[in-house]
């Protein structure tokens, strides 16, 4: 062991890439390993990206809402359910000191039908209401349009909608429960889990829309109050909240949206469903990367024995072998990483969902790449350790 | 070649058992994607599966059960007056808050009006339970309603919209996709509750026809009767239709078609690699059979069986682990998950289908098998 330490420290000094030289030697093994890793991490991204894409998709309507402070129903348990407020409350919230302003936005989700200029039947859609002079959207397409709406019976309509609503289509009128419409603009939003797709308009477009509400104008399904520029959110939120009446709920944006994702998580089950996928994903992939792993040693358990009898120290051939799991986890979730932006885009441009890469998906699979291809390595490195160069020669 | 297979597999137990596991792994996920594909459409289809109908007549709006469009009464009075006919039921739905559930919150209900004197909604939960429908203000409550409800009792008294209703018991039917908590209400509850929606608009009508009546022959003569406003539908027709929608018209068939195929190309991987490996540690072996004058096909033969040996082995603990696992799915998602004869069989098949496209990529290997190189 006199030698080793000094062969040891001049490898540390000139180091020999002896895992990349170990993993390069055989072209047609490594990309039967990259293959066998990468579907099983192609696996986990198409499960982490439903997972993203499903509450994506019921969020990202409220992420697209223009304000600071939300005001709502306190009985509303998720924001695809009716329970009007009145008017009247955003003049309350508008004399709130901080408060620049304070706009409705009308929903529906339950009784506006759409007919398609595809197939002339009628579909229910979700239909969105707001003042044209004080958009409530951050969509620039509908704020864009917004000024047309001004024109009774005038619609933006979603061209990600679902196809078979021929919202894609470039009809200028249809009509919306019997009543005719016409379309002024689109915009791209997408359908969620509730909805197939939007409709927005005026106000009084939408009240001559909705049955049974001739001469009572619609209640509010949300106030969307913007703060005065240096007005602290926390003061202004709790001069609403004493102001208003307690069935009110005030919400800031983020609230707002935590809110509507703890009920997705509550009710959906998403996560467990999606969460299985990937899980299954993994015990593969480990199951694949320490068969190449444990193939790879035993394949050159003679060498290995060489360099341990010339010195080396166990440690070293471990690392060696960690590296090279290392390097074949990379091997497997490059490609597969890559692959997916190509398959998230089919499927987002399939399904209309809001399929994403996010660096929270990279960076969560590929620590349970290197996770799997590591910790089967672990197991693997049995081999090495054991390895006698008396038993080899 | 089945001999030498089995040698092959036995032989090396350690490598065999994680060919087994990377099968089994690859197989359940078959089985979990499978079965959540199939269960959304059986979701849409649990009130249908607890109906007593042989032809259903709905609005020319139908899209899917939740959502069926409405037609006037008289429509199901013409298709009573038809000799064909034994009995035609009228079926309304509706949305409601219900105004007592936990802390502040008021969950949409979805309501299912009928007759409690019919035998059309078939459970022995509602059966049983029908006499205490027809009293006032008195309501069943499907046993799967989220427990952001409250709690759902006999005796408990709620409000739902602006009336009190007491809870006379629970059924057992499933929610499916009509909403987060289901009630039952006899007719005159229902026209109580919603005296705007009245019963004047049917959602549902379940037709039975007289023993011995063609269904189809009576869907196009009751057609006439009907009008063109209503369609009407056979059961296989219905089950079709919602089948397509669910598949077609939602996200679902995508995600969990693509899950699908994807776990398919896992499972080939996994196969693969273990047969490979196999057929390069015995490739002396078999370079030393070809010498002796084994032919390709032969060779090809054992790689074939050793893919199909891993591949059934594996199935067995898929499937085992697959039906607790559905049990497990059916608890936390309320989706109708049921491993039935034809699930089996499928996944068996994709199975098979895995074992022989990764023995294929794994011959190529095999040709490489020289016996002048190892000698």
């Amino acid at each position: 062991m006199a030698v080793a330490f000094p062969l040891a420290g001049r490898t540390r000094a000139h180091p020999v890439p002896l895992a990349w030289r170990t993993i390069t030697a055989n072209r047609w093994r490594l990309a039967r390993s990259s293959a066998g890793i990468g579907f099983a991490v192609l696996l986990m991204l198409a499960q982490l990206g439903f997972e993203n894409a499903f509450f994506n998709a019921s969020l990202q309507v409220l992420r697209a809402l223009d304000g600071d402070i939300f005001l709502q129903s306190v009985h509303k348990y998720q924001f695809a359910t009716q329970d009007p407020l009145p008017i009247s409350l955003l003049a309350t919230a508008r004399a709130v000191p901080g408060v620049a302003s304070a706009a409705p936005l009308y929903a529906d989700w339950y009784d506006l039908f759409w007919k398609s200029p595809r197939d002339g039947k009628s579909y229910l859609v979700r239909g969105f209401a707001f003042d044209p002079k004080t958009p409530v959207f951050t969509l620039p397409d509908v704020n864009a349009g917004s000024a047309q709406l001004q024109t009774p019976g005038a619609v933006l309509t979603d061209r990600r909608a679902r196809r078979f609503l021929g919202m894609d289509q470039d009809a200028r009128q249809s009509e919306i429960n019997g009543v005719k419409v016409e379309i002024v603009g689109q915009f791209a939003l997408g359908p969620d889990f509730v909805s197939d797709g939007t409709v927005m308009m005026s106000p009084a477009t939408f009240a001559s829309l909705m049955h049974g509400a001739a001469g009572n104008p619609p209640g509010i399904a949300l106030g969307v109050i913007k703060l005065a520029s240096g007005a602290d959110p926390n003061t202004v939120l709790k001069a609403l909240r004493k102001a208003l009446p307690t069935d009110i709920a005030v919400m800031t944006k983020d609230r707002l949206i935590a809110f509507e994702r703890a009920f997705q998580a509550d009710v959906s089950s998403a996560g467990p469903i999606f969460a299985i996928g990937t899980i299954v994903g993994f015990v593969v992939g480990m199951l694949i990367s320490y068969q190449i792993t444990f193939t790879e040693v035993s394949d050159q358990l003679p060498q290995y024995a060489t360099l341990k009898a010339i010195g080396y120290p166990t440690g070293y051939l471990m690392r060696v072998v960690l590296e090279q799991a290392a390097l074949n986890a990379a091997a497997g979730w490059i490609p597969a990483w890559l692959l997916s932006l190509g398959l998230y885009r089919l499927i987002g441009y399939i399904a209309l969902l809001p399929m994403r890469m996010s660096p929270g998906i990279t960076f969560i699979s590929l620590g349970l790449t290197l996770g799997m291809c590591l910790l089967s390595a672990v197991i693997a490195v049995g081999r090495v350790i054991r390895a006698d160069p008396a038993a080899v020669f | 070649m089945t001999a030498l297979a089995w040698r092959i597999l036995t032989d090396d137990k350690g490598r065999t058992g994680l060919a087994l596991a990377g099968i089994f792994m690859a197989i359940l996920l078959v089985f979990i994607q499978l079965g959540l594909f199939f269960a959304v459409p059986q979701g849409g289809m649990l009130l249908y599966d607890h109906m007593r109908f042989d032809l259903l007549l709905v609005s020319n709006q139908y899209e899917y059960q939740a959502q069926p469009g409405a037609f006037p009464a008289s429509r199901l009075a013409a298709a009573r007056s038809s000799p064909d006919v034994a009995q035609a039921t009228p079926l309304y739905f509706g949305v409601v808050k219900w105004k007592s559930g936990v802390g502040d919150v008021w969950p949409d209900l979805f309501v299912i009006s009928f007759d409690p004197g019919s035998d059309v909604l078939t459970p022995p939960s509602i059966i049983n339970h029908r006499a205490a429908l027809m009293r006032p203000d008195t309501i069943l409550v499907d046993s799967a309603t989220r427990p952001m409800f409250g709690p759902i009792e006999a005796g408990r008294v709620v409000d739902i919209d602006d009336r009190k209703e007491t809870i006379a018991g629970q059924y057992v039917l499933g929610t499916g996709f009509m909403g987060l908590g289901v009630a039952l209400f006899s007719e005159a509850n229902f026209a109580r509750l919603l005296p705007h929606r009245g019963l004047a608009m049917v959602n549902l009508g379940a037709i039975r026809l007289k023993p011995g009546v063609d269904p189809v022959r009576a869907a196009a003569d009751l057609q006439k009767l009907t009008g063109p406003d209503t369609q009407l539908f056979s059961r296989a027709v219905l089950a079709r239709r919602e089948t397509s929608y669910w598949t077609t018209r939602t996200s679902v068939g995508l995600i969990f078609g693509s899950g699908l195929l994807i776990s398919i190309v896992v499972g080939i991987m996994v196969v693969y690699q273990i047969v490979s490996t196999q057929v390069s540690r015995q490739l002396p072996q078999f370079a030393t059979l070809k010498a002796i004058g084994y032919g390709d096909s032969a060779l090809a033969g054992t790689v074939a069986v050793m893919s199909l040996l891993i591949a059934i082995a594996g199935f067995a603990p898929a499937l085992a682990a697959a039906a607790l696992l559905y049990d497990e799915i059916r608890e936390k998602t309320l989706l109708p998950v049921t491993l039935s004869v034809s699930h089996i069989a499928e996944v068996f098949a994709a199975a098979l289908v895995m074992a022989a496209i990764s023995a294929l990529l794994a011959v190529g290997g095999l040709r490489r098998a020289d016996p002048a190189d190892v000698f």
